[in-house]
């Protein structure tokens, strides 16, 4: 093993590491801040007294609940600007186990990114009140209920924050890790704080059986993942990425301390990007879980697990072109199980929730079928790098549209309501701007053009097509006898199509009851500004982000984040 | 007058329209790179106009200030039309050459189409589908048509639309559909491509369907549009079908590929191109009303007056005649094109001529005023579809000179009958408007279901209550009819002429188109003198007339403006060769100027030209017609229908002329005439619905069901049974999602257990 490296933080490593400094700053201030209070130290024998500011009673302007947000939102903003800007910058090494390049930056921003959305929609699913007032003797059961929930809220604004700071703060190093070793152990770092974000309300039941169960097959899977990390590191002596690839390469045959160890890490990997069998606590967990947590957990939380994919199954085991991996038949075959278990069990959910987190089960199957044939070896370095970009593309935009249709479901649950479709009832006639916007969203996620959602899908069967397709016979007189010989890799494409048309009938269906039913007599919806401002955002990228300039920019940038990625 | 000046002061608000295209001027574009905007402008409005109308309807600035989206649509409109000046003003007298260089702009590459192989590789194409513009002599004047036309009838609208109180909040969906309509005609007659014209084809299509059903509560009007929209669609999936002929041909539907030499070097097959041009043809028989698929035409006449002026008379209609006089480069022989397509030219002649004297007969018979237009809008699109029938079979024989002149003749009849009969239209809507205001004030309202206010029968007189009106309606019909020297005589004589010397001197079978279109014009003669007396002359038919009054803002003005262009339009152009201009495109010389040095030459030489020509057969032919269509059709006319004013009444000083001219005929008794067996079948339209019903109820309807049954059975079944497998397969799955840890983490062992035997399979 590779010495860890002395991190000197000089000016420059400083800025090379600028996202993940701010967010530690965030993490530093949300703990110190709201505690500053008003105490003097008094300089013995004199009357001198100097404010120490900690301790005493808190100041006015510190006072407010709603101050980590804040500084959250605020951390957010600043690192992923930050991140955003560093895409250009050339690649630097940090203390030998992390490298920050396009490719980490891009997914530094991307992670970033979500949590920023979901900050500005925890303003309003966990609101902080001022001034709240504390129950008194003779109020009624229900009034002091909510009082006391009021002043939980309050006071549980900095656990939340500072756990989502430290997921942003996991996976942005987790990004950047060139040491399989540094890889895992950001990884859990960023798992466990979601664990216990699955699981803050702790009151409801349900938020606290589904974030147990989470944890409990998380923690099976990483052990496993972590044992066949052992496993790589017996074979090879060291867990740097390049030398494994380095070693892999060499190797003659298949090793099976690597052959396993690669194995057993698919199944923690498997874990974070729910692919099928190993999804099963995912629906619960969303369900139970406040709807941008959710959201979290759909768009950054499985991004994380395909970077881990791409550093593990690209960089260190990628076939040589011609090649068949030893990995590809079983990648595919868990892609085309993962997609249609989702898309078979969303056909029947009644929560809104559950069905985009099966709809996200099966957006990984079509990311792992990709991934997969770039595993069959048919791809070679420009099949590969299309593949990779329509997978980071795909990562990327999901952020709108997956996220965004948890915030709609967000905004839902400010009223109290959000798990069953029911609640999305006659929403276009209340709320014309929101549902529209779901509109886009579910559209955009069954894969219609111009969206964006499409745009990615596009890119994604066109690798798989362009790979595959050239297997066919050229003398093939007809499309049966050209069926007969194509590879059947090509029949990876035919099954995302297929998939896709089975989709559509639920993301439509939630159009439907949307705009077609009767609403149901429900509280109003909140104002919540500012989540609403991060839907409309989110809307309108899920357009520009499909045709024209803005598509264009994020491709290319995409493609130089790859160029990065694959030397 | 007052408040008619306050009314006037409204157009303040479409300057800021009227400044971006000198704006832009000013920053240096040119006519070309503007022509966008004659299509782009309404494009952006049409939207703005329907959105607005459904936030605002009611508001008091809305209503008043704006009518309701009328003055958007208008200012809009005034930007098409000035850009469209420009463009004219820019290319009229430095048309590019025939051939690639018309495509005067071309700004987007949009699809290039990869063609799939038989080997299964895909192969780039030059099939390029871009966004253009193409000009020629005809698209200049059909542009120019079109946007001042849509200009002046909007302007119209304003007085036409928003006085009258069932319209009421209803305008903004007029307004908007009008504009729509508007850049599909703007945009079909610059298109550079076949597949453009097309697409704009297709938007003209609907907004006519839309605005013809605008009352749509009105069980007639319903069933209008849909026979319009229905009738119309056969003929598209002809045009449809010819356009993927045309395709396979050339492999390309733009206009500077395929005129560029439409024989391909003498390697197209002309029996191919023969069925791609008359599936071309059909398509332009739906749209432009000709037999057998004439039908939706006077049922269009439920829609507003307007409208009726607009797209049923003035501009798409003509789109058949553009499309047809587009297909000049693939039959003109002289210029590559393929020989062998007579019998093109011939069939387009026959339809015309039998169209003309068929829809003229019907006219006799109809007492609705805008229906007598309708018929008389057929007849005449139908001399002019005569004409370019004429003028293809003169094309492919190189008979370049009668091709040039028929072809410019049946064009600048396009120019002059659009003139016309748009204002022709207007008129009948103030007439319509008036008596209908009339009514409703004697009898405040009330009775109205039995009274009809296009009925010819009510009126009467109304040559001293409507002076303008009048004069307009006097002007248009004789422009319709061909009187000497008035506006249509000099394109009509043209086409006539010309027809009977291709039957004289070439084609025998030509004598049929001929000698309809000869006894046609002395029918047109006839009936639209009818419809003037009938309205106009004589004493008032119903107490309403006396109570009628000419005051409604907004209607006076485009009235006055085509009454000029009609009277003495005809003449100026014809002076300066519009025949000749008109064909430039194709071989005609090009320029607009006077034939002689000096104007009274000019004058004696095109009287000359137009009275005593040279070849004797076409002097016989000339005056024939003058004695036809001046003379014996509306001294007919006046015998039947004419008739003094009541006493005391007075009309404007050639009107009055007129009137009591048509007075001294005496008159004649029709009744027995008027119920024989053939004024019942021409009252019934000839039977042609009911044979079309019964031809549809036999065929089509059986198959309908059938089709609905195999529908509802196979293709839904399949989907139900899809469906349902997958619900019971999504119930199955889910059982799996237990709820319990434990089972959880069992899967997940069952999937490490799988991966390792997967890898250890690959291994060993």
């Amino acid at each position: 093993m590779t010495s860890l490296g002395q991190l000197d933080l000089d000016s420059e490593t400083a800025f090379t590491l600028l996202p993940e400094l701010v967010m530690l700053a965030g993490v530093l201030a949300i703990i110190v801040i709201p505690n500053l209070g008003d105490a003097t130290f008094r300089l013995p024998l004199t009357r001198i007294r100097i404010p120490i500011l900690v301790g005493g009673s808190r100041l006015e302007s510190t006072n407010d609940p709603r101050l980590p947000n804040r500084i959250a939102t605020l951390t957010f903003s600043v690192a992923f600007a930050a991140s955003l800007l560093m895409i250009d910058s050339s690649s630097e090494e940090v203390g030998g186990l992390l490298r920050s390049d396009a490719f980490s930056r891009l997914f530094s921003a991307i992670f970033i990114g979500a949590l920023l959305l979901v900050s500005a929609a925890t303003t309003h699913r966990i609101p902080a009140k001022r001034n709240a007032a504390v129950p008194k003797d003779d109020d009624s059961e229900n009034t002091a209920s909510r009082k006391i929930s009021v002043l939980m809220d309050n006071r549980r604004q900095v656990d939340f924050h500072i756990l989502l700071i430290m997921v942003g703060l996991g996976m942005s190093l987790m990004a950047m890790s060139t040491n399989l070793f540094m890889l895992v152990v950001c990884i859990e770092l960023a798992s466990l704080s979601t664990y216990v974000l699955v699981a803050f309300h702790k009151e409801e039941e349900v938020g606290g059986e589904a974030g147990a169960k989470y944890f409990i097959v998380g923690s099976a899977a990483s052990a496993v993942g972590i044992y066949g990390m052992s496993l790589l590191y017996l074979w090879a002596g060291d867990l740097a990425l390049d030398s494994l690839a380095t070693k892999w390469a060499e190797m003659q045959g298949l090793d099976p301390f690597a052959a396993f160890g690669i194995g057993l890490m698919m199944v923690a990997f498997g874990f974070k990007v729910s692919a099928a069998p190993f999804h099963l606590a995912a629906p619960d967990a969303y369900s139970g879980a406040s709807s941008p947590i959710s959201g979290l957990l759909a768009t950054a939380s499985k991004a994380m697990g395909f970077v881990a994919l791409f550093r593990v199954l690209v960089m260190i085991t990628a076939p040589d072109y011609g090649e068949e991996s030893s990995w590809f038949l079983m990648l595919a075959i868990i892609a085309i199980i993962t997609m249609t278990w989702g898309n078979l069990a969303a056909l029947t959910s009644e929560n809104p929730k559950r069905m985009l987190a099966y709809s996200s089960v099966a957006h990984a199957g079509y990311m792992l079928a990709a991934i997969s044939v770039i595993g069959s070896g048919l791809a070679g370095e420009e099949g590969t790098k299309m593949i990779l970009i329509a997978i980071t593309f795909h990562l990327a935009v999901l952020v709108l549209f997956k996220l965004g249709a948890f915030l709609v479901l967000a905004l839902l649950e400010t009223g109290g309501r959000g798990h069953r479709m029911e609640d999305l009832h006659g929403l276009g006639r209340k709320e014309p701007l929101i549902a529209g916007s779901m509109f886009l969203f579910m559209l955009s996620l069954a894969g219609v053009p111009p969206l964006s959602g499409f745009l990615s899908k596009l890119l994604m069967v066109n690798g798989i097509v362009s790979s595959s397709a050239d297997t066919g016979s050229s003398s093939a007189t007809d499309v049966y006898s050209w069926m007969d010989t194509v590879d059947p890799v090509f029949w990876l494409a035919a099954a995302i199509v297929i998939n896709s048309a089975l989709s559509l009938f639920y993301y439509l269906r939630l159009s439907l009851v949307m705009f077609f039913e009767e609403p149901e007599k429900s509280p109003k919806i909140k104002s919540a500004s500012s989540l609403r401002m991060a839907i409309m955002a989110c809307s309108i990228l899920t357009v520009l982000c499909g045709l024209g300039p803005v598509s264009e920019w994020l491709v290319s940038l995409v493609s130089t984040s790859i160029d990065s990625l694959m030397g | 007058m007052g408040e008619n000046k306050s009314e006037l002061g409204l157009l303040v608000y479409i300057i800021p329209f009227l400044a971006i295209v000198p704006a832009l001027h000013s920053q240096g574009w040119d006519s070309s790179e503007s022509a966008i905007l004659i299509v782009a402008v309404p494009f952006v409005t049409f939207p703005v106009i329907l959105v607005a109308g459904q936030l605002y309807n009611g508001h008091e600035t809305w209503k008043d200030k704006l009518k309701e989206g009328g003055i958007l649509a208008l200012g809009a409109l005034g930007t098409s039309l000035m850009a469209a000046i420009w463009l004219v003003y820019d290319y009229f007298d430095a048309l590019p050459d025939f051939g690639d260089q018309n495509s005067i702009a071309h700004w987007l590459e949009w699809v290039s189409f990869d063609l799939l192989q038989s080997d299964y590789t895909l192969t780039s194409s030059k099939n390029i589908l871009g966004v253009g513009v193409w000009v020629d002599s005809l698209t200049l004047m059909l542009l120019f048509v079109a946007t001042f036309l849509c200009f002046l009838i909007c302007w119209f609208s304003l007085g036409y639309m928003n006085t009258d109180p069932i319209n009421d909040d209803r305008n903004h969906r007029f307004y908007g559909e009008f504009v729509l309509f508007a850049l599909g005609m703007f945009g079909m007659v610059l298109a550079d491509n076949f597949l453009w014209l097309f697409i704009f084809w297709e938007i003209m299509g609907l907004c006519s369907y839309l605005l013809i059903g605008f009352y749509y509560w009105k069980e007639s009007a319903a069933y209008a549009a849909k026979k319009a929209f229905l009738t119309t669609r056969v003929g598209d999936v002809f045009l449809m079908v010819g356009l993927f002929m045309l395709y396979d041909i050339y492999g390309s539907l733009e206009f500077s590929v395929i005129f560029h030499d439409p024989s391909l070097h003498g390697a197209v097959d002309s029996t191919q191109l023969f069925w791609a041009l008359l599936m071309m043809f059909i398509g332009a028989v739906g749209k432009s009303a000709q037999f057998p698929l004439h039908v939706w035409l006077p049922d269009a006449m439920e829609g507003p007056t307007p409208v009726s002026a607009l797209i049923h008379a003035a501009t798409m209609v003509n789109a058949g005649l553009y499309l047809v006089a587009r297909m000049v480069p693939f039959v003109d022989v002289g210029h590559h094109g393929v020989p062998g397509l007579e019998d093109l030219g011939l069939i387009i002649a026959y339809v015309g001529g039998i169209t003309a004297f068929m829809a003229a007969a019907i006219a006799f018979v109809q007492n609705d005023i805008k229906k007598v237009l309708a018929y008389s809008t057929m007849s005449q699109l139908a001399y002019i579809f005569t004409g370019l029938g004429a003028a293809l079979w003169f094309y492919n024989h190189d008979e370049h000179h009668a091709a040039v002149v028929v072809f410019g003749a049946s064009m600048f009849h396009l120019f002059n009958h659009a003139m016309a009969k748009g204002m022709l239209f207007m008129a009948s809507g103030s007439v319509i408007h008036e008596v209908h205001h009339a009514h409703d004030h004697l009898h405040h309202g009330d009775g109205h279901h039995d009274f009809d206010p296009q009925d010819m029968r009510n009126m009467g007189g109304l040559a001293s209550k409507m002076p303008v009106t009048a004069t307009a309606m006097m002007v248009g019909s004789m422009s319709i009819i061909g009187i000497p020297l008035i506006g249509g005589f000099w394109s009509k004589e043209g086409i006539i002429a010309e027809t009977w010397l291709a039957a004289l001197d070439h084609e025998p079978l030509m004598i049929g188109p001929a000698i309809l279109v000869l006894l046609t014009a002395g029918m047109t003669g006839f009936y639209m003198s009818r419809m003037w007396f009938m309205t106009f002359a004589g004493e008032p038919k119903s107490d309403v007339v006396n109570h009628v009054h000419e005051e409604t803002p907004w209607i006076k003005q485009p009235l006055i403006i085509l009454t000029a262009i009609s009277a003495f339009g005809g003449m100026a152009f014809a002076l300066l060769g519009a025949t000749d201009y008109l064909s430039s495109s194709y071989g005609g010389s090009g320029h607009l100027r006077l034939h002689e040095s000096t104007l009274l030459d000019s004058i004696i030489y095109k009287l000359e030209y137009a009275f005593l020509p040279k070849n004797q057969n076409l002097r016989i032919v000339g005056w024939t017609t003058i004695f036809l269509s001046f003379i014996v059709g509306p001294i007919f006319a006046a015998r039947v229908h004419g008739g003094q004013l009541a006493k005391g009444e007075s009309a404007t000083p050639v009107v009055s002329w007129l009137v009591s001219l048509s007075g001294k005929f005496g008159s004649q008794d029709v009744t027995s005439l008027s119920e024989s067996d053939l004024a019942e079948a021409l009252e019934n339209r000839l039977y042609f619905d009911e044979l079309y019903e019964g031809v549809l109820a036999k065929t089509v309807i059986p198959f309908a069901a059938f089709a609905a049954w195999f529908d509802r059975a196979v293709i839904d079944g399949v989907i139900k049974q899809i469906e349902s497998n997958s619900v019971s397969g999504s119930l199955q799955v889910r059982t799996l999602t237990t709820g319990s840890a434990r089972d959880y983490i069992l899967m997940t062992a069952v999937g490490m257990l799988s991966i390792i035997v997967l890898v250890w399979g690959i291994s060993s």
